[in-house]
């Protein structure tokens, strides 16, 4: 397996699933191949959409919600970001990056930027919609039918 | 090249305007138009095609000419060009043809199902555009030629705000004002501390249970998105928080129109439920307006509430600062928890209701509804109850004691649901109006019958009869102008804020702010509605 892959873009945003692809990456992947790591994590531009219907603030309120969004984000991914520092040795040689956009269209671009020649994420998980259980940031899902077709490099799903 | 390709579906919507309103006028669709029940409002149709269609052509000639701009011209009239008028296109599709086609619909299945659909989910134009814009921002999504325009929802949403000051009198605002500080003011602080003492209960962070307090207690999603940065909320907690309150108020506003319409709630208390009930303040016009789209009574009462509690919004962000920053050891300046926060549009309502008190736009022949007002319009048509209820008693023979000419009035008032001249004599509006004006005083004397005692009617009817008659006074054309654009600011704002509501936002709903949520929620909508109807007696609104 050695040189099998210069260069993975690892993607994560905490949850359990990509947890998952963590563990695969650095305890497995990251020491078969010698490759490069680099962690994705992105800030989904859907949260601009998440001032709903609210009308009656002016242009200075939204932008500071959003500036207060995009900091407290950042900081929720640092800590994401040191936990898995403190976790795997591997992962301190390790580039880490943030990119706000799409999921799918910023994962995509990102690996092709950097000339990454494998891709790995964490798996489907089923929303449970009745938990108390609050999870960081926007529940989304990749669609297959979004990825895909702009994938520039294989994409490994983390079991 | 390039500039014109992006520019081709303005050049469309610009062109198929223009040709709609060429076939209104040559008369083709009158047919339809009557079978729909929309015929009255052809003039209209033809003026707003016309008018909305050059425009339309010019701006999308401009813009397919020149590099988008900078200026306030640029930003705020050329770039969101296409999206004013996919709007506008489609407030005139839902009012002329969705709304009334959604009605004879459910009109056709009362039969099977025992009950009009259209009245049970209130199905009106406001209603039907509201969830238009959501259906097509989650399905299609918005088109990228619109992107700018449906931004400018929220501004046209406050210039219709501004707009409804012109319809108040002092007495109107004094009465229901009191009213409203008292009830805003309990509601808004006892949901605030209900939110709060509930995560304390459940031992929930500081930061959640201040951002929930805040949208459940003042104004929805507008009062989290402002007190979020000040409570330093993370990124769930904000997130479920949003889809809650959405989920919630969306829910409410569905529920609110046919809670009050079966209680028989009047105006005056289904707009201070709404305003004080519902959540997001969009909602809150909504609800009005499917409660009573006829007349805009309950709108009226609706705003002033929405309108108090948002200016407790500054309050509240100012005890929440204080109570956040105690715990924090973070210091925000005055500027930056108040000023900032404060609706400035609230100022434009104002100045409209001052300038309108102050009789600037009411002549003095005009004064005290002197201003007689008989032709088409939408907002001058008694309310389908109303419409019932004579049409009722004129198939039990309960007219019978009217003479010729008052019995022809009440005819034609039941024909055309409103008093007005004949449809065919449309075009000369000298005998038009001289037509109106006559079966007006018929009615009347119908009245002074009865006053009198020799005419013998229901007090239902009497009723329908006086607000049809009401409903032709008007205190001057320069406020129904203002009304009508007011009701299609309101119409085009909701369309617009419909497509900011995504699906993905609703299904944030969940986790700790869903249970505390819907307990404070629940006891907000519930008290208040018994509160309501206990205390709040009928405002006479004009």
């Amino acid at each position: 397996m050695e040189n099998m892959f210069k260069h993975i873009l690892l993607c994560t945003h905490g949850s359990d699933g990509a947890r998952k692809a963590e563990a695969l990456v650095f305890t497995q992947l990251a020491e078969a191949t010698g490759a490069k790591v680099t962690v994705l994590t992105v800030l989904d531009k859907d949260w601009r959409l998440m001032t709903g219907d609210d009308w009656l603030n002016s242009s200075k309120t939204h932008a500071d919600f959003l500036d207060h969004v995009e900091e407290q984000v950042s900081e929720e991914i640092a800590d994401d970001w040191n936990r898995i520092l403190s976790i795997y040795a591997k992962a301190r040689s390790a580039d880490f990056v943030q990119h706000t956009g799409g999921i799918a269209e910023t994962i995509t671009t990102v690996a092709r930027q950097l000339g990454c020649d494998l891709i790995v994420i964490g798996p489907y998980r089923k929303t449970k919609r009745l938990t108390l259980k609050m999870e960081k940031g926007l529940r989304d899902r990749m669609k297959n039918e979004v990825l895909h077709p702009l994938l520039p490099c294989p994409l490994m799903i983390a079991p | 090249m390039s500039r014109t390709k992006e520019n081709i579906p303005v050049f469309i919507m610009g062109g198929l305007l223009i040709v709609y309103g060429i076939i209104v006028q040559t008369g083709v669709l009158l047919p339809l138009l009557t079978y729909l029940h929309v015929h009255k409002s052809m003039d209209l149709m033809v003026t707003m095609s016309f008018v909305i269609g050059v425009i339309a052509l010019v701006g999308a000639v401009i813009n397919s000419s020149k590099e988008p701009g900078n200026s306030v011209f640029d930003r705020f009239v050329l770039q969101p060009m296409g999206g004013i008028v996919l709007l506008l296109i489609m407030a005139m599709a839902i009012r002329w043809y969705l709304e009334p086609l959604v009605i004879i619909m459910s009109k056709s299945l009362h039969a099977t199902l025992g009950f009009d659909v259209y009245k049970v989910l209130n199905l009106n134009y406001v209603v039907l555009g509201l969830l238009a814009g959501v259906l097509l921002t989650n399905t299609y999504g918005i088109p990228k030629f619109a992107a700018a325009g449906v931004k400018c929802a929220r501004f046209v949403l406050k210039m219709g705000v501004i707009m409804l000051g012109a319809r108040y009198s002092f007495a109107e605002l004094a009465k229901l004002g009191v009213y409203s500080i008292w009830l805003i003011g309990f509601f808004v602080l006892g949901t605030v501390f209900l939110v709060l003492w509930l995560g304390n209960i459940f031992k929930q962070p500081k930061t959640m249970t201040g951002v929930l307090s805040a949208g459940m207690g003042v104004c929805g999603v507008s009062a989290t998105v402002a007190v979020a940065p000040v409570v330093k909320a993370k990124s769930s907690e904000m997130a479920y928080t949003i889809g809650t309150i959405l989920s919630f108020g969306i829910i409410c506003m569905f529920i609110f129109p046919t809670i009050g319409k079966l209680v028989g709630m009047n105006a005056v208390q289904f707009g201070a439920w709404a305003g004080t009930g519902i959540l997001n303040s969009a909602q809150v016009a909504a609800a009005a307006l499917a409660f009573n789209a006829v007349d805009i009574k309950t709108l009226k009462v609706a705003e002033i509430f929405n309108i108090t509690r948002v200016l407790f919004l500054p309050v509240i962000v100012l005890v929440l600062a204080t109570w956040f920053g105690k715990e924090s050891g973070q210091k925000l300046s005055f500027k930056t928890v108040v000023i900032d926060k404060f609706p400035i549009f609230i100022l434009g309502f104002l100045l409209l209701f001052i300038l309108s008190s102050a009789g600037l736009f009411s002549p003095p022949e005009h004064y005290k509804g002197k201003y007689i007002d008989v032709s088409y319009n939408k907002r001058t048509e008694v309310t389908p109850e109303e419409w019932e209820v004579l049409n009722k008693a004129m198939q039990a023979g309960a007219f019978k004691e009217l003479n010729e000419s008052q019995m022809m009035a009440v005819t034609d008032l039941i024909h055309q649901r409103q008093i007005a001249g004949n449809f065919d004599e449309r075009n000369d509006k000298t005998k038009f109006d001289q037509v109106g004006r006559a079966r007006m005083s018929e009615l009347e004397g119908v009245l002074a019958a009865v006053k009198a005692k020799q005419v013998r009617l229901s007090k239902e009817v009497g009723s329908a009869i006086k607000h049809a008659i009401s409903q032709v006074h008007k205190k001057s054309k320069t406020v129904v102008t203002l009304t009508d654009c007011m009701i299609w600011f309101f119409a085009f704002g909701l369309i617009g804020l419909g497509m900011q509501i995504t699906k993905k936002a609703i299904f944030q709903a969940g986790g700790w702010p869903l249970v505390i949520g819907v307990i404070s929620g629940v006891a907000k909508a519930t008290l208040s509605f018994f509160i309501v109807l206990w205390l709040v007696k009928d405002v006479v609104l004009k």
